[in-house]
């Protein structure tokens, strides 16, 4: 009986490592693209904020629970969402590529498991494989069971929601002489850029909760944050905070603020965002807007292939670039910072 | 074709026949909804880019996407910038299937659909009318080790067809452009486990190839094959309505050979309307289990149409048929009385009103088909059309499955042609068919009127036709609808319902049961139109082939078995009239 109980201990133990190993191993496999979406989500949140006055620094986008100054404000949310729609497309996209082994055809949709439930019934959609894992290594970073954390699963799971409701659906006619008494119809990704709009549209119309006050880690306090947050839309961001003002320099927050930033005046196809964004970032700061002339080489006259391959003669031009600086003094200080992330951004450009 | 089954029979057992046939309807609906998976799969594929390192070498290399022995690839061009690799080293390498799958002789066919990810940029946009000239090779193996046998290789043009939605700006460089499907493979039937798939676009400047077609990202391939489950349970369907369309077509024909008389065209047409449908029905198709024949996919669509145009020209034949008839009752109705015309009606009922006692000269006129010319020729020849366009669409694919008439411009034109031909043909055979149909409603609402008027047999007789007729219109106008509604339904729909814990298949339902409709269809009209055993002028009963007295008919069996010396309708017509006449 000893032994017995012994042997079942044991058991137990192995069952232990081998579920270990078994998430270790699924890690190994989905790490990289894990990693990858959650930079592509980064730099869509970059692009998306490139004429706001908070502009999707580095610093925010720490996901885990343990930074000590962990916001819940609008950005956040908006962090969290892009995050997880990034790492929720790349997977699907790797789907696609053959990198992974089961995708779409580990579940149960047909009742049946593996090689047959392919040849009987074919398998679902890559894109719920990706919404699964994502939701598995996004989702674990989440470890509280506090108001901030029932917000970050919410926003993680609306930004999955957000690359699921982007997809378009694509429809072939295969019939008889290829008329569409048959058509086979399949859900195809969009461009990622399509799930940032999505995402910024969902940012402005973000809902607030108030549930920070009085916020204990009492069962009750916890049903009532899971009740409050099942009764918003999935679709939906949601934030606790507002926002701070990110036109000043917050160093306990690690705001940069808006001093030294670019923005667009002038131009042909700018959107009303874009046109504004001296106003918002200089002048509703209280900065002033400086004109700078810069000369700038760039390649002209090219003569592309479809890929790789592009022979270009060099051009100089002159471009007029608008940034923001303080009323009065300490100009040339500024200048010299900005002018050279000026120059660091055209280098990236080509 | 007077005295059929459908007019004799009582109202009782045809209330009998029709639950048993929609019961029938029901479970082939049911069948598809509910055991059948969903027809089709759509697998997408994001082709790998693999470096050709070798410059020039002897014999074809495959590029692996995946698993061992995969080819060195690398994610995104801007590292074959940085390497300087060209574009003529790229490989776009698509392995079919995804890993951990082997497909199956079930799926059928696949086809392969093109997609470009083109990237925008101020400076490289796509060109106006920009062509894509891949150089593509199919391949196969049925084990994981074995070498690649090549299936097809060919230099394939497309034209690219894509507009960029977003202003064309500097801070739009980088979105991809809207690009429609590129058809790109077909292949008939899928004898083997593992198919790979390598393309290259080869740049040649002088000769223009490649020159001007924005900047490529990503190619992108979904293939569309049948599933295997659907193939199951269609081949179990059509394993199973062969033998009952075989079975009540033969025990139709006998009946037809019992007779008297020769058949006359209805009766032949009905006929084959059944072999149509057995041809359709026989399942061949088994064999492309175990053989590999691509020409099935092209053997299925001929035989459809030739079920269809059958179809279409039972329709035509049946409302001519019946028009003429009623055409003859208005010269019965004129000339009533006269023992004459109605000797003229043996063995057929057929005269018209221009030529009342010329006999010999309408019943052959009768029975003829070249008297429907003008129907039949628009369904004739827009099948032909259709024809020509299937072979030259998945006929060339036999030879190389990346043939497509729509890449060219010459062959664009043709198959809308083609198209169009046929479908003015369709349109001129509705018209014709519609006129048809008003001519005959036209012809009994106008007679209605005289028919108590009539000694009973006549009467009998020319009720059992307008009833016979209107029931036929009434199946088939609700067949179609059907057909139509499923139709509509099964495009704007998802392809699946959710009903609590089942999924039911909408699509699937669609297919099996519309086939078995039509099945039941044909089926119908064999057993319902076949001629009776009944006598006619039977004084107690005769009224209650129409009016449906079910009680007092039990010995009104359909004769179905026996082999009495047979007496057929018209013959018992013109023996009552001719008695009325005597008196």
């Amino acid at each position: 009986m000893f032994l017995h109980c012994e042997t079942l201990y044991y058991a137990f133990i192995l069952l232990n490592i081998y579920n270990f190993f078994f998430f270790w191993h699924a890690y190994l496999i989905y790490s990289s693209s894990v990693a990858a979406g959650a930079q592509s989500g980064i730099e869509e949140c970059k692009y998306q904020f490139a004429w706001d006055r908070w502009n999707c620094p580095e610093r925010a986008l720490q996901l885990s629970t343990h930074s000590s100054l962990r916001s819940a404000n609008r950005e956040t949310a908006f962090v969290h969402a892009i995050s997880s729609a990034g790492v929720m497309y790349t997977l699907t996209r790797n789907c696609s590529l053959g990198d992974f082994d089961n995708c779409g055809c580990d579940d149960s949709r047909n009742g049946q498991r593996g090689g047959h439930g392919w040849l009987w019934g074919g398998c679902s959609d890559n894109v719920g494989f990706g919404e699964a894992i994502s939701k598995q290594f996004v989702d674990a970073l989440e470890t509280g069971q506090d108001a901030r954390a029932a917000m970050n699963l919410h926003n993680n799971e609306a930004g999955r929601k957000a690359v699921k409701g982007t997809m378009q659906r694509t429809c072939k006619c295969h019939g008889v002489s290829g008329s569409c008494t048959t058509q086979t119809c399949w859900l195809q990704l969009p461009e990622f850029r399509e799930v940032g709009n999505y995402l910024k549209e969902k940012y402005h119309r973000a809902l607030k909760v108030d549930l920070l006050r009085g916020a204990g880690n009492s069962a009750a306090s916890r049903g009532a944050i899971a009740e409050t947050f099942s009764s918003i839309s999935r679709k939906e961001l949601v934030h606790l905070e507002d926002s701070p003002d990110y036109c000043l320099e917050n160093r306990t927050l690690g705001l940069p603020g808006t001093e030294g930033r670019e923005c667009l005046k002038k131009g042909k196809n700018l959107s009303k965002w874009e046109k504004r964004s001296c106003k918002r970032l200089c002048g509703e700061c209280g900065l002033a807007v400086q004109e700078r002339k810069a000369e700038m080489v760039s390649s002209c006259n090219c003569k592309f292939h479809w890929c790789c391959a592009v022979r270009c003669e060099q051009c100089r031009k002159t471009v007029t670039k608008y940034f923001c600086v303080k009323k009065g003094g300490q100009r040339g200080r500024n200048e010299s910072a900005s002018s050279r992330r000026k120059n660091l951004r055209l280098r990236k450009k080509h | 074709m007077a005295g059929a089954i459908i007019e004799n029979m009582s109202t009782k057992k045809l209330v009998i026949v029709g639950v048993a046939l929609l019961l029938c309807q029901a479970f082939t609906f049911m069948v598809g909804g509910l055991i059948a998976p969903s027809p089709t799969t759509a697998v997408p594929y994001l082709a790998t880019k693999c470096v050709d390192t070798i410059k020039h070498r002897q014999e074809s290399k495959w590029f692996m996407p995946w698993g061992p022995n995969q080819c060195h690839k690398i994610r995104s061009f801007d590292e074959a910038t940085a390497k300087m690799i060209e574009a003529n080293n790229i490989v776009f390498a698509v392995h079919i299937p995804l890993p951990n799958k082997e497909m199956s002789s079930w799926f059928q066919f696949m086809l392969v659909i093109l997609q470009f990810d083109i990237a925008f940029k101020m400076y490289n946009q796509i060109e106006d009318g920009a062509m894509v000239t891949i150089d593509v090779g199919l391949a196969y193996r049925d084990d994981t080790i074995s070498e690649w046998t090549e299936m097809a290789h060919s230099f394939e043009q497309r034209k690219l067809s894509c507009n960029f939605t977003t202003a064309k700006t500097y801070e739009n460089e980088g979105r991809y452009y809207e690009c429609d499907l590129m058809p790109f493979m077909e292949v008939g039937s899928v004898s083997h486990k593992y198919y790979l798939l390598n393309m290259r676009l080869p740049v040649n400047e002088r000769k223009k190839v490649n020159v001007g077609i924005g900047e490529i990202k990503d190619i992108r391939l979904v293939s569309i094959h049948q599933n295997g489950g659907f193939t199951q349970v269609w081949f179990a369907m059509k394993t199973f309505l062969t033998p009952s369309i075989l079975i009540i077509m033969i025990w139709y024909w006998r009946r037809i050979t019992l007779m008297s008389r020769p058949p006359v065209l209805l009766e032949k047409v009905i006929l084959a309307l059944g072999i149509s449908m057995t041809f359709i029905n026989i399942p061949v198709e088994w064999f492309s289990i175990s053989f590999n024949w691509t020409w099935m996919l092209l053997f299925g669509d001929i035989r459809q149409g030739i079920f269809y145009s059958m179809l279409l020209s039972f329709w035509i034949i049946f409302c001519g048929e019946h028009l003429m008839e009623t055409q003859f009752f208005e010269a019965l109705v004129l000339g009533r009385g006269e023992l004459k015309m109605c000797v003229s009606c043996v063995p057929a009922i057929q005269i018209f009103p221009e030529r009342p006692t010329n006999k010999s000269q309408d019943q052959t006129e009768r029975n003829r088909f070249s008297v429907y010319w003008k129907q039949v020729g628009p369904i004739v020849f827009g099948s032909f059309c259709l024809f020509i366009f299937d072979m030259c669409e998945r006929g060339v694919q036999l030879t190389n499955p990346f043939y497509s008439i729509w890449a060219s411009d010459v062959g664009t034109e043709l198959a809308m042609a083609f198209i169009i031909v046929a479908g003015i043909c369709a349109c001129l055979y509705f018209l014709f068919l519609c006129f048809m149909v008003f001519q005959v409603f036209r012809n009994i609402s106008g007679k209605r009127t005289s028919l108590p008027a009539m000694s009973k047999a006549r009467r009998l007789h020319y009720e059992g036709l307008i009833f016979r007729f209107k029931f036929l219109m009434l199946v088939t106008l609700i067949c179609a609808a059907m057909t139509v509604i499923f139709f509509i339904i099964s495009q704007v729909n998802e392809g699946h319902w959710h009903w609590g814990e089942h999924t039911v298949q909408v699509n699937s339902a669609f297919f099996t049961g519309i086939y078995g409709m039509w099945n039941l269809y044909v089926f119908a009209i064999m057993f319902l139109y076949a001629p009776s055993h009944k006598r006619y002028g039977d004084e107690q009963s005769s009224g209650q082939c129409i009016t449906g007295d079910a009680g007092a008919n039990s010995g009104e069996d359909i004769q179905l078995t026996t082999t009495i010396t047979h007496v057929d309708g018209p013959t018992e017509i013109y023996k009552m009239t001719g008695k009325e006449a005597q008196e």
